[in-house]
């Protein structure tokens, strides 16, 4: 893999991760805040609250997990490397 | 007599009833516990189908990466799912441990050459489907 491959790889992953973080980020904060707090309004309503807030919480991290992934790739199976 | 007082007020006021809080929290985790067991017998049929499918048409070393892959999702979705139900109790954070277990799949997946890496992934993400299959047919 040449130089300039490998720093476009680095630079590549470092974005997809940084920037694929930070919109699920603020959705989970705000989803776990709200969860909270409807928790503590309703705590009759805490199971599903939770069941809720987890299939929410693992739909919203899958994105995490998708810039992630491209990240791994690049690092360590690079398709472009020669 | 205080202690009078204070047998009177538990009695009648459920905020300061111990016991029923803790035993109504205890139906409130079951169902929280009920939907996680939902999700994965979900996602252990789906992965017993799929790893058939996979090691039908594309060999077993497809079956056991895909296999390996929904091992692992199923084990972050474990750690997502206790991490949530910290969060109140005894966390203030949803923790980001299970984000490891992607990771670590990628990486022994890219050392190993006995293992694919897209089945693998394939494979990880099958917790999906699931969710889906449960988010849809929630009442």
């Amino acid at each position: 893999m040449d130089s300039i491959t490998t720093a476009a790889s680095v630079v590549a992953a470092g974005l997809a991760v940084g920037l694929g973080a930070i919109g699920p980020g603020i959705g989970q904060g705000s989803a776990a805040q709200g969860a909270v707090e409807g928790i503590a309004r309703q705590p009759e309503a805490e199971g599903k609250i939770r069941g809720t807030l987890l299939l929410s919480f693992a739909f919203m991290e899958s994105l995490t997990i998708y810039g992630l992934v491209v990240a791994l790739v690049l690092l360590f199976a690079n398709p472009f490397a020669g | 007599m205080p202690s009078e007082t204070v047998e009177n007020c538990s009695s009648h006021d459920p905020l300061l009833d111990i016991d029923s809080s803790d035993s109504s929290s205890g139906v409130k985790s079951d169902e929280y516990l009920e939907l996680q067991f939902r999700v994965f017998r979900l996602t252990f049929l789906l992965t017993i189908f799929s790893v058939g499918i996979a090691g039908f048409f594309w060999g077993i070393q497809a079956g056991a990466s895909l296999f390996i892959g929904a091992l692992s999702g199923i084990f972050y979705f474990r750690l997502l799912a206790r991490g949530i139900g910290r969060l109140g109790t005894s966390s203030k954070i949803v923790g980001k441990v299970q984000l490891l277990v992607p990771v670590l799949l990628v990486l022994v997946s890219s050392r190993f050459p006995q293992l694919d890496l897209i089945p693998a992934l394939l494979g990880f993400l099958l917790y999906k489907p699931a969710l889906i299959i449960q988010f849809l047919s929630m009442p």
